[in-house]
């Protein structure tokens, strides 16, 4: 059925871009144009002041770990608080005259890949030179300091050459304000090379983020990527993952700790377009109060992607009756040598655990936070960055201590 | 536009001439092509119908009018002209072959293989005073078993009859009831269907009695003519049973290309439903011509707190198959269960699955599907958990397996999970795999050819979902297995 | 230490009664052991002694060192020394075990008003008891229990014991799933935490770990009630003439 709707004020905003909806479906769990409350312009450009941006910057709970650091300021590359990159194994680009989609980007039909592409006015293009491996991490940091109601635009373009290597950290904070941040990351990953990547989402508590990350992988090679989402009032991200070679794998993971009415949904297409790769999925969803979780997952298996190895798992612990979990998790299958599973669960937290542990003289708050905690943590098993690993867990207990006593 | 066309069509007919106009076209066996409101009405008119359903049937066309097919499924067919389509035949009385001799020998191997009676077998494959006349002493030996199988059901106050007859004998049941777990405009099909339904089956299981047999064996001939679009309404009153099977694993002919049934459950308190399915209709040529579409809605309420649905189906025919049967988990404690063998060879697209809809406290289900694909088929289990904020306690468990022979079919899962609740608990997993060759290797190093492999490998990967099946289905259903996935490899 | 009066006890939900009147009293340095028929209420009797949900007690009363132990919190019971072995410990994902220990142990030294033990003292605690009862570094680091064979669980169970040095311990079927040297394993564990101001009851089917662990008295438990009470003599007895004579009549 197609239905020609009358333009929101978010829409007319974009200058008639048609927002994607629930009777669309891929998001019939989160309804853009119901979300975009009111008309979110394209940002001109920050507001704020240097302290304010300061402030923020200083939440960044990966900033101790990034040799190089790029920060972005509501939308614009903020040379002045950036850190770049000193070794010669990276190169640096800031292209300013309209970005033009990778050749990462699949042939998905992306909403908020389009949106980007009509108002990101600049981004950035990193390159980890053929052979090197760059051990310190790069960070991005994307600061949305919702000064006013406006859409600011990132990306940044990853290619990791051939046998190269390096470990991405990317953060999104933001001020109290309403706001949207449309983020897009697209990376090449060359033959025999591997690429980490940690993203924090921590935008304002009014903010919607909307995130896309198209990635593809050559021969050999391999994707780690781990996403803790936490921040924002809504949340849609996607991944789009294809493999253009064969023997590399993919593993992406996730938790999200949300509270309040915030609302997260991840899309993860994973696309075995040719044989002999294996991917992992693992998505660990908390929500408290009357927060909503959604993980829709897929994995594509094209004809002749013989010896597919495939899983994915999402579990969901909610923590108080009023919040809720939905997911989808899909297989599309056309090869015949596979092995490919999905496992998805929801409930509370589990009466036998929290008795065994007060049975051993834990109390019950504490025994519920370490349970919790437990749960959290098997997403973040998988990043290899120790200190990262261990700031993850520190936020989890931070996440932890703010929560209400129930 | 189209539904007002049809009110400013109507307002213009002469009521008398309208009638007369009919007559000479109730005595001939069918309605004109096409579907309009005076098609609706020719039905209800033809099986003498009360005012009630005829206003009931045309409630569902005008609102059939007004919906779209839906194309969410993964599915592909030319576009159904549906004024292309007779909507009503009385059974058909077009020659059939006058001995077993002059049916195809494919067909008759089939039945051989599966191991149905040879009186059947003539039955099943037309054969002209075989058919439908004295169909039901094919089976029972004579007329007077089916009467002493009526009398023996109606001791019990068991009603089973054909749904015109209920209609004609039960009408405050039929009233009651019918729609009332399938609305008219449910869905496109299903809207479809309650316009134009030809007749299905009608039971009624009274209060705290348990149907003495298996409701089965006597529609595996009577199904036959039933038409394209049946209509089922089983109802369990407080604390009854009744086990109900449908269909026939032999392969079954039929011209029909559509279509479209509905079938209505409904259990009250502590009562018990079990539905069985063996579907193997002409599933179309090696190319994909032909075959039917099977676009089916069965739904199962249970209304009554401690009550018990559970849908069995072994899909195996059919060019495609559209099928979600469900329940609605109403009643606190109540159960829901859907097991599932979908198997598609040839270019068979199979899109099925089930809706389990937590509603009550305390509502448990459980989902166990088994899709098979070969050849160039596509198989999809598409299904549906969902628990409401107030399904407290809901459980659910669901193990969907998908097996790959060959590399030209697709398998392929979409489940939905929708948690409202913390309380439920749902737990779902999902595997697709192909036969290992180490299990194909010790069955031919024990003396099995590659096909007799196979349908052994298979008919364990199904084992959790036969087991399932009344008793006497199980060996058949077996068999039908091995059938079905014939030149499947090699 | 342990004075269980009269105690009436029934499922929750289902309203079926499982104890009916138990009378038990346990002092300081002795070991008692329970044994019963299948269903006779020996699990039911130790979950609710150590607090667990999904039980309501009708009647009586349970005293433990004079306190009302039933309206005590589970974890207020382990920090004031209840300690229950399970019969199927539970497995918990994601928690280490060496971190599961010593929160733990830092949680009812918090509740005894002691303070916490640091990291290099516990260390060395824990690889001293781990050590006597054969238990790898390597398992310490694996999540409470999971992949544990049944032998490493129960192993794993007396550790906590000797960790967390209760004043009461309960074992229930600690026996069950083991084989001849791990139980004797289990059993020296067990013989090695006895001291006079420590209480033990040993739940048990079967005669065979009464071998190891010398009873001071044994009960006969069926259908709800403490049947006939006596030295270790009637544990062999058992073992020779069975429960029938004690399912028959109970009722």
């Amino acid at each position: 059925m197609s239905l020609t709707l009358a333009p929101t004020a978010a829409e007319t905003a974009y200058q008639g871009f048609a927002l994607p909806h629930r009777r669309q479906e891929d998001w019939r769990w989160t309804d853009l144009r119901q979300l975009l409350d009111q008309a979110y312009p394209p940002t001109n450009g920050t507001k704020a002041s240097a302290a304010e941006i300061d402030r923020l910057i200083a939440t960044d709970a990966l900033a101790p770990f990034a040799r190089a650091r790029l920060v972005f300021v509501d939308g614009a590359f903020d040379k002045a608080r950036s850190k770049l990159p000193a070794t010669g194994a990276i190169t640096l680009e800031h292209l300013t005259h309209g970005a033009p989609p990778s050749s990462a980007r699949g042939a998905y039909d992306d909403p908020l890949a389009n949106l980007n592409d009509r108002f990101c006015r600049e981004s950035l293009r990193l390159t980890v030179k053929a052979g090197t491996a760059e051990d310190a991490p790069i960070a991005l940091v994307f600061v949305s300091t919702g000064h006013e109601a406006v859409t600011t635009c990132t990306r940044a373009q990853i290619i990791v050459e051939k046998g190269a290597s390096a470990t991405l950290l990317e953060t999104h904070i933001g001020g109290a304000g309403a706001y949207v941040a449309s983020s897009l990351i697209e990376a090449s990953i060359g033959d025999d090379a591997r690429l980490d990547r940690v993203k924090i989402a921590e935008d304002g508590q009014a903010a919607i983020h909307l995130a896309s990350f198209h990635v593809k992988l050559g021969t050999q090679s391999s994707l780690n990527d781990f996403t803790l989402t936490q921040g924002a009032k809504a949340t849609r991200q996607q991944t789009f993952a294809t493999f253009t070679g064969q023997h590399s794998n993919i593993k992406v993971a996730g938790a999200y700790l949300l509270n309040g009415k915030q609302h997260a949904d991840t899309k993860i297409t994973v696309d075995h377009a040719v044989p002999h790769c294996t991917s992992r999925e693992l998505f660990k969803c908390v929500m408290d109060d009357q927060a909503r979780g959604i993980f829709q997952g897929k994995v594509v298996v094209r004809k002749d992607a013989q010896k597919t190895d495939g899983k994915q798992s999402s579990n969901a612990l909610l923590l108080s009756e009023t919040a809720e979990f939905d997911a989808k998790p899909e297989l599309e299958i056309f090869a015949d040598d596979v092995v490919c599973g999905h496992g998805a669960t929801s409930g509370s937290l589990n009466d036998d655990y929290l008795f065994y542990l007060r049975a051993r003289g834990i109390p019950e708050d504490e025994a519920k936070s370490l349970l919790i905690a437990a749960f959290a943590s098997e997403a973040f098993d998988e990043v290899a960055h120790e200190a990262v690993r261990e700031a993850l867990g520190e936020l989890t207990q931070g996440w932890l201590i703010n929560r209400k006593p129930a | 536009m189209a539904d007002l066309d049809t009110i400013e069509r109507v307002k213009d007919i002469d009521v008398d001439k309208y009638k007369y106009g009919f007559t000479t076209e109730i005595e001939s066996e069918r309605a004109p092509k096409g579907l309009n409101e005076d098609t609706v009405r020719y039905i209800s008119a033809r099986k003498d119908e009360p005012q009630w359903l005829l206003d009931w049937r045309l409630e569902a066309y005008h609102r059939w009018l007004q919906m779209d097919e839906p194309t969410w499924a993964r599915v592909n067919y030319p576009k159904i002209d549906f004024q292309d389509l007779y909507y009503y035949s009385a059974p058909k009385k077009t020659p059939g072959p006058k001995s077993l001799d002059e049916v195809d020998p494919e067909l008759l191997a089939a039945y051989e293989k599966l191991g149905v009676p040879l009186r059947e077998r003539e039955i099943l494959a037309g054969v002209e005073g075989a058919g439908t006349r004295v169909a039901v002493d094919a089976v029972f030996d004579s007329v007077s078993v089916v009467t002493t199988f009526k009398a023996e059901l109606a001791k019990s106050g068991v009603i089973f009859c054909s749904f015109s007859e209920a209609v004609r004998e039960h009408p405050e049941l039929v009233k009651k009831y019918l729609g009332s777990v399938v609305p008219q405009a449910d869905n496109y099909y299903a809207a479809l269907n309650s316009a134009v339904f030809s007749d299905g089956s009608f039971v009624y299981i009274p209060p705290g009695t348990r149907c003495p047999m298996e409701l089965s064996t006597y529609f595996r001939i009577n199904e036959k003519n039933t038409g394209q679009f049946e209509r089922t309404l089983i109802i369990a009153d407080k604390g009854a049973y009744v086990s109900y099977l449908e269909g026939c694993t032999a392969p079954t002919r039929d011209e029909n290309q559509l279509h479209a049934a509905v079938v209505e459950l409904i259990a009250h308190d502590e009562a018990e439903i079990k539905y069985s399915t063996v579907q193997n209709w002409y599933p179309g040529d090696k190319e994909g011509k032909g075959g039917i579409y099977n676009f089916v809605t069965k739904r199962g309420d249970c209304r009554g707190h401690h009550s018990k649905i559970s849908w069995t189906q072994v899909e195996t025919g059919s060019a495609i198959t559209w099928k979600y049967p469900s329940c609605i988990l109403r009643g606190d404690y109540s159960r829901g269960e859907f097991y599932s063998i979908a198997i598609s060879n040839g270019r068979q697209q199979v899109d099925s699955g089930t809706k389990m809809i937590h509603l009550g406290k305390n509502t448990s289900s459980r989902i166990i599907s088994k899709g098979i694909a070969a050849g160039q088929s596509d198989n999809t289990y598409r299904g549906i958990v969902s628990a409401h904020r107030k399904a407290t306690n809901a459980r659910n468990f669901t193990q969907c397996d998908s097996l790959l022979i060959g590399d030209k079919c697709g398998a392929h899962t979409v489940p939905y999970i929708e948690a409202k609740t913390s309380t439920a608990q749902f737990e779902h997993e999902a595997t697709t795999s192909k036969i290992s060759d180490d299990q194909l290797f010790y069955c031919q190093a024990r003396g099995l050819d590659q096909e007799e492999a196979v349908a052994l490998i298979v008919n364990g990967f199904v084992r959790d979902v036969l087991q399932q099946l009344p008793m006497e289905f199980m060996a058949e259903t077996q068999k039908l297995i091995g059938i079905s996935l014939e030149g499947s490899v090699g | 230490m342990l004075e269980i009066k009269n105690l009436h006890a029934s499922i929750e939900d289902e309203n079926r009664a499982i104890l009916n009147g138990i009378n038990l009293t346990v002092n300081p340095g002795e070991v008692h052991a329970i044994m019963g028929p299948n269903g006779s209420g020996k699990s039911t009797l130790s979950y609710i002694l150590s607090g667990r949900e999904g039980y309501d007690v009708t009647d009586g009363e349970v005293l433990y060192k004079g306190q009302d132990l039933l309206e005590m919190s589970p974890d207020e019971r382990a920090a004031k020394g209840v300690f229950l072995a399970f019969q199927y410990p539970i497995e918990i994902p994601g928690v280490a075990t060496m971190q599961f220990l010593k929160v733990a142990l830092n949680s009812q030294r918090k509740a005894r008003g002691e303070g916490e033990l640091s990291t290099p003292d516990f260390m060395r605690l824990v690889k001293e008891k781990s050590a006597a009862l054969n238990i790898s570094q390597e398992m310490l680091k694996r999540p409470v229990n999971v992949g544990f064979s049944g032998g490493e669980k129960k192993r794993a169970e007396i550790l906590q014991m000797a960790v967390l040095e209760p004043s009461l311990c309960i074992l229930d079927e600690t026996d069950s799933g083991l084989d001849i040297d791990a139980l004797k394993l289990v059993a020296e564990g067990v013989n090695k935490l006895r001291s006079p101001d420590r209480a033990m009851i040993v739940i048990t089917h079967y005669q065979r770990l009464l071998d190891y662990i010398v009873p001071d008295q044994v009960h006969v438990l069926s259908k709800g009630r403490i049947v006939k009470s006596g030295g270790k003599e009637l544990a062999l007895e058992l073992e020779r003439n069975g429960y029938a004579e004690y399912v028959g009549d109970a009722a």
